[in-house]
């Protein structure tokens, strides 16, 4: 093989051909490349250059015929100014740490459990995956029923053991709480899917050397299995920290943003400046915001997830 | 050979199917409405059309804001995925002065038979006029609706109650004639122990829900949403009579069922057909259910009344409600117009119109002035009455973000993080950064009314008109 490599450079030094032979290979990889590339300016890029670029213009996609006009910095000022989006953001955040908090530790708690053999647990692995296949609307209007003050299956299984009924959609801390619940209803599974998958990852000879020293069953478990999942868990954080920040779907069919505004999360306003007042250039300024705010949010946890990688 | 054949028959198949296509020459008329019994009663109608080669095809949406953005986002692209639409009156402004809907006069003036006189003047002007006084016309009153009262008779015309209600109150029981009677006899009926409460009325967040009906007791006490002269909200929207009206609305929540704060009409309808309430108010839209025994247990006692008004704080009598219902509107991107101006010729004629009529709300003058249209059904008589005492929102292209703005601050003080005032407050000033942003100049005067229903469109009077007695 070396004694080819050696043969062949030789030949281009003496006929000067090497130049050519490297750009047709350049040639054959920009031509594997390009289909995807294509896609991707396509899907990517090109929205993303619109976004940015309506961002800077007064421009109403249902009023054509009043025109665009360049606005600067002007929507961005207008947002940042106005207090109610900060008190989104403050939601968004409440709701994202409540979430995330809560599918993390149950599902690890509950992916721990899975990864036991037992009779049966195929089938409750299957059952508790179920409302992951939901779509968010749908969730968002079964919880509501469920949470229906008056006649919702929530408030009769309180009184039952005795507690008045609450007016879970009706009142600020309240919707925050059933927001989060049906979240977590309908997202820990995935948390468990991939903690039992990571679980199940660890070679079991770890595990019967830390048995034969003695260790405790906490011990193993904060010691051994959750340092060595780690990585795949951090992944998992990373997905539902996105997914949580942009939730519009599950409010829009669970309390439509209300009491008052109390549960529109940043996304939901950029929805409905978008697609119900058809602010274009508004609504494009609060995407763009929003997609800062993600992007970087996301190269935080990458890098320390490129760190943990690196450890484990 | 057999091949060869098959392919023979096969294209010959094609080709039969695609020139029986051809010789059909199907049209579909597409229309969006929000689901429900009135689209319904229309595609019913639409199956009897005569030319057979056009069909209306329904594409239904929940009510509420899908119902808004698909029709908008239509608009947006200005695409013709649907050939009319119904949209709610208000939303005339936001798509003919985006430029999206076909003029109805260009219609009239070329129609042989749809013309403005076919149809009640307040009716047209209220469902299709833009900008208001205008003359132009962009819709047709194609589904009339108003705020209305249902109420259990069975209760109201009980002796024992009656004598009760005289014993606590010192007046005989009847059905109310303003909100101060209706806070009355609210409280009489609010009986948690027996499952039942007074009053059932929407409070819910999205959409136009609260607003709807907030609104409602807003112009009962002489309150405006604005000064469309001077485009003043400040000192109208939040002036003490709009206040006294949305606090009497925030009042009879105590007198429904706990959580009616968040209530659409869904759980409004459901409520009262469970026999939780001894009044409730809710669009004459659904009358045509609650009047269905099939569907309303207590249909035999549900009387449907007028909605009440109030004594302001000048001392003069107001009914002021919400106007409901939709207009029919063009998509002028549409490219079958001439096969749906037919279809409206057909659709407007009285004898389909009658049809309608029988469960929903018909905008046909002809049916209107009818004397058997008040006896078609239990509340035809009394939509005939309300119709005089409608209001609406602003009829600005601003339209949906007001909306959006008003809805947020209303649920703020049902809920009780901001109180009736301060909530009223916020609104105003959010509509009148709106307003600005949108180039409405805002000509600010020295004083603002304590009542602006004095200064605009004035409709007081000094006693009170009974109309449900």
């Amino acid at each position: 093989m070396s004694m080819q490599t050696t043969d062949a450079a030789a030949t281009m030094r003496a006929t000067g051909k090497p130049a050519k032979k490297k750009s047709s290979g350049r040639l054959m990889i920009l031509g594997f490349l390009s289909p995807t590339l294509l896609i991707l300016i396509f899907m990517v890029a090109y929205p993303i250059f619109s976004l940015v670029f309506y961002s800077f213009h007064n421009f109403s996609a249902l009023r054509p015929n009043a025109g665009m006009t360049p606005a600067g910095f002007d929507n961005y000022s207008y947002l940042l100014s106005d207090p109610d989006l900060w008190q989104r953001f403050v939601f968004t955040g409440k709701f994202v740490f409540l979430c995330v908090s809560l599918q993390m530790i149950i599902g690890i708690f509950v992916g721990y459990q899975l990864q036991k053999s037992f009779r049966g647990r195929d089938v409750i692995f299957t059952l508790l995956m179920m409302p992951m296949m939901l779509s968010p609307v749908v969730v968002g209007f079964l919880w509501r029923y469920m949470l229906n003050s008056e006649w919702g299956i929530v408030n009769y299984m309180l009184t039952l053991v005795g507690l008045g009924k609450v007016d879970w959609l009706g009142q600020t801390d309240a919707a925050l709480w059933a927001a989060a619940a049906a979240d977590t209803w309908m997202w820990t599974p995935f948390i468990i899917l991939l903690a039992t998958a990571a679980f199940r990852g660890i070679p079991e000879t770890i595990y019967e050397a830390a048995e034969v020293d003695g260790a405790s069953q906490a011990y193993v478990f904060f010691r051994i299995t959750l340092p060595m999942s780690a990585p795949v868990l951090f992944i998992a954080l990373i997905l539902r920290l996105i997914d949580s920040f942009k939730q519009y779907d599950l409010f829009f069919a669970l309390t439509g943003g209300g009491p008052g505004s109390s549960t529109e999360t940043v996304s939901f306003a950029v929805a409905k400046t978008a697609f119900n007042y058809f602010y274009t250039g508004e609504a494009s300024a609060l995407a763009v915001i929003l997609l800062c705010i993600i992007i970087g949010l996301s190269l935080i946890l990458v890098r320390h997830l490129m760190k943990l990688g690196e450890r484990y | 050979m057999k091949l060869r054949h098959t392919l023979m028959a096969s294209a010959a198949v094609i080709a039969a199917s695609a020139a029986s296509t051809s010789a059909n020459a199907d049209t579909e008329l597409t229309f969006v409405w929000h689901a429900g019994t009135c689209a319904d009663a229309l595609v019913e109608i639409a199956k009897d059309y005569p030319d057979k080669s056009v069909t209306i095809v329904p594409a239904l949406v929940p009510y509420g804001p899908e119902w808004h953005n698909k029709i908008a986002s239509e608009f947006a692209i200005q695409g013709d995925a649907f050939d009319f639409a119904m949209w709610d009156s208000q939303s005339t402004a936001e798509f003919a002065g985006g430029g999206h809907a076909v003029k109805i006069n260009d219609i009239f003036a070329d129609s042989d038979y749809l013309s403005a006189e076919i149809f009640p003047a307040s009716s047209l002007s209220q469902y299709g006029e833009y900008p208001d006084g205008s003359g132009e016309f962009y819709g047709l009153p194609a589904n009339q609706d108003a705020y209305g009262l249902m109420y259990r008779k069975d209760l109201f015309e009980d002796p024992d109650e009656q004598v009760a209600f005289k014993e606590k109150y010192g007046r005989d029981l009847r059905v109310p004639e303003t909100y101060q009677e209706a806070k009355e006899v609210a409280e009489f009926f609010t009986r948690p122990d027996e499952g039942l409460y007074g009053w059932g009325q929407m409070g819910g967040r999205e959409y136009d829900f609260a607003t709807t009906a907030s609104n409602s007791f807003l112009w009962s006490f002489g309150g405006e949403l604005y000064n469309p002269e001077t485009f003043e909200v400040q000192g109208y929207l939040n002036s003490p009579a709009s206040i006294d009206g949305v606090q009497a609305y925030v009042d009879m929540f105590q007198f429904g069922p706990p959580g009616s704060g968040n209530w659409g009409f869904d759980e409004v309808n459901a409520a009262f057909q469970q026999g939780q309430l001894a009044m409730a108010m809710q669009w004459f839209y659904f009358n045509g259910s609650n009047a269905d025994p099939e569907v309303n247990k207590f249909a035999k006692d549900t009387g449907f009344g007028i909605l009440p008004g109030a004594v302001g704080r000048d001392g003069k009598f107001r009914r002021q409600f919400s106007v409901g219902g939709q207009g029919m509107g063009i998509n002028k991107y549409s490219e079958k117009l001439p096969e749906l101006v037919k279809f409206m010729e057909w659709y407007f004629q009285p004898e389909q119109q009658e049809r309608y009529a029988a469960v929903c709300q018909t905008g046909l003058k002809a049916v209107l002035d009818s004397p058997d249209w008040q006896g078609l059904n239990s509340y035809n008589a009394q939509f005939s009455k309300a119709l005089q005492y409608l209001n609406d929102y602003w009829h600005l292209p601003e339209y949906p973000v007001l909306l959006d703005q008003l809805q947020e601050e209303v649920s703020n003080a049902v809920s009780g993080s901001k109180t009736v005032e301060q909530a009223l407050t916020d609104a105003a000033k959010k509509h009148e950064r709106t307003l600005q942003r949108a180039g409405h100049e805002i000509k600010r005067s020295d004083s603002t009314p304590e009542v602006p229903d004095q200064e605009i469109a004035p409709v007081g009077m000094d006693d009170v008109v009974p109309v449900n007695n």
